[in-house]
């Protein structure tokens, strides 16, 4: 589903972000990547989602060298990735609904089809009748959660996942992990980027470990060192 | 496509709607520079009106010999008529008609007024001329006119021609200047006011991103919404040139006849052109500047 060869990325020359990165992943996996701040953890994932581009080496996702994508071709790939960020990224003036249902509307949805999947998403998430609040309305658990609809209203390949417990408490950061588990069950690749030594050590799944741009560890049912 | 359309509708007025501020300051900002692109059209169409007036008052005066045949009048008719290029109209003013006009000029002259009977004062053709302030034309026609027969002198006020083509030219062409500087700032002012409001929408156009939609999708509702703004700016700027025009025409009414001012107006429907004008800056402007001031923001 994801390959990454000697994937090179600096932003000048005393900063390299990554450095000869490569690793593989199949199609469902659950794969955390650590390290401390400024590891590379999030350029890595920008580059799965054409945010940047390598300087080097070759990006696959579902079978095509994203690096090279044309730019009109970006936001079909986007379409099947599906995004979770730290800071939720909702627009502040849509509800709810909206939010999801935007995701929807981006790719020409009908609206009967938006009115059945998106409640159905919501109820996923634990929101449901929570469709007409504005976000501000919300807690950051449940923003958090409107984010993960959002992401996984058009069942896409692949979750991206850049620190989505970072700003939530322990018990609600839980409450979203279970929700990714869940949703990873249902087939999705889920590449989650954390701090969050408790979670990564709780769902022993595959870690890669980065440190300085480099991957110093790749290792299945992994904890957080 | 219909469900693009409706998202692409709905998002333009639910977008005025959510940030009336700046959807205000966008169509103030293009109602009051549009207005003045109109106001300096405007003027300009009066100051050209109020030349042509002058202008149209110009003539040139055929002095012929006293006692003239008509045979020999004839002829000098025959060469006024067959250059219409260059004479629009002439009209021939008799013995009588000479005697009348020399006792309102030389009123002050009695002595020389006495010389003059209707037997010796010469009669006279005044000519309009189609290009009343083209000196160089109107010296070649005295030129000619003066060598036809009987033909006692040809005269023009060529000071006051001279200075008509100066006006002209000199307002002429500052006025031109002004309306190309307040048309490009009325451009750049209507295209930053969208670029400030769309600056502050940079995080919604960022996640529209990266959900998938295309430039062109997330364009498309801006450059509607800035079409709107530049097109209900100029129907605002419209209005106030409407008003400002009819009050200049009304005040202008009660100069003085004759006073040489009343032509200082617009009447004949280019307020109208002009209106129309500024609606089709306004949309363009708008609907391009918010093009690419979004473009800025989709690089993401």
């Amino acid at each position: 589903m994801i390959r990454l060869e000697n994937v090179t990325k600096s932003y000048s020359a005393e900063v390299v972000a990554l450095r000869d990165a490569g690793f593989d992943i199949a199609k469902g996996e659950f794969v955390f990547l650590v390290g401390p701040s400024g590891s590379g953890k999030s350029t890595l994932l920008r580059m799965l989602n054409r945010q940047d581009r390598p300087e080097r080496g070759a990006v696959w996702v579902a079978g095509r060298n994203i690096v090279d994508m044309p730019p009109g071709r970006v936001p079909h790939l986007r379409r099947n990735i599906g995004n979770i960020f730290q800071d939720y990224k909702l627009l502040l003036e849509k509800t709810v609904f909206e939010n999801v249902a935007f995701a929807q509307e981006v790719i020409g949805r009908p609206k009967h089809v938006i009115k059945q999947q998106v409640p159905a998403v919501l109820e996923l998430v634990g929101l449901a009748g929570k469709e007409d609040r504005l976000p501000h309305q919300l807690s950051g658990g449940e923003q958090q959660r409107v984010s993960v609809a959002r992401a996984f209203v058009n069942r896409p390949l692949i979750l991206l996942a850049d620190e989505p417990t970072g700003n939530l408490d322990p018990a609600t950061g839980e409450g979203i992990m279970r929700l990714l588990d869940r949703i990873n069950k249902t087939g999705t690749t889920v590449v989650m980027a954390t701090h969050d030594q408790r979670i990564v050590n709780t769902m022993r799944k595959r870690v890669i470990q980065l440190d300085r741009g480099v991957i110093v560890r790749d290792q299945a049912r992994g904890v957080y060192e | 496509m219909l469900s693009r359309l409706r998202y692409t509708l709905r998002e333009t007025f639910d977008s005025f709607r959510r940030n009336a501020t700046l959807t205000l300051a966008a169509i103030i900002t293009a109602a009051i520079s549009l207005l003045g692109v109109g106001l300096t059209l405007l003027s300009q169409k009066g100051f050209d009106n109020l030349l042509s007036k002058w202008e149209g008052g110009v003539e040139m005066i055929i002095f012929v010999n006293a006692g003239a045949s008509a045979d020999q009048l004839g002829v000098i008719e025959g060469a006024l008529g067959n250059n219409p290029q260059f004479v629009e109209s002439f009209g021939y003013c008799d013995s009588q008609c000479s005697l009348n006009e020399a006792e309102i000029v030389l009123a002050g002259e009695p002595g020389t007024l006495e010389l003059l009977t209707a037997d010796n004062i010469p009669t006279q053709y005044k000519v309009v001329p189609t290009e009343g302030t083209d000196v160089e034309l109107l010296r070649q026609l005295e030129g000619a006119f003066s060598e036809l027969p009987n033909v006692f002198n040809v005269q023009f006020a060529e000071d006051q021609i001279s200075l008509i083509g100066q006006l002209q030219d000199f307002f002429g062409f500052r006025l031109l200047l002004l309306s190309v500087f307040l048309l490009l700032a009325a451009v750049l002012l209507i295209w930053n006011t969208i670029r400030t409001a769309i600056f502050a929408r940079r995080r919604e156009i960022e996640v529209m991103k990266l959900v998938g939609a295309t430039d062109w999708f997330i364009r498309i509702p801006f450059m509607l919404e800035g079409l709107l703004h530049g097109i209900i700016g100029g129907v605002l700027a419209s209005a106030g040139l409407w008003a400002w025009n009819s009050q200049w025409t009304s005040g202008v009414g009660e100069f003085p006849d004759g006073s040489g001012f009343a032509a200082l107006v617009v009447t004949d429907g280019y307020d109208k052109q002009v209106m129309l004008i500024m609606l089709l800056i306004g949309a363009a402007a708008g609907a391009i500047g918010s093009g690419i001031a979004a473009s800025r923001f989709l690089d993401v």
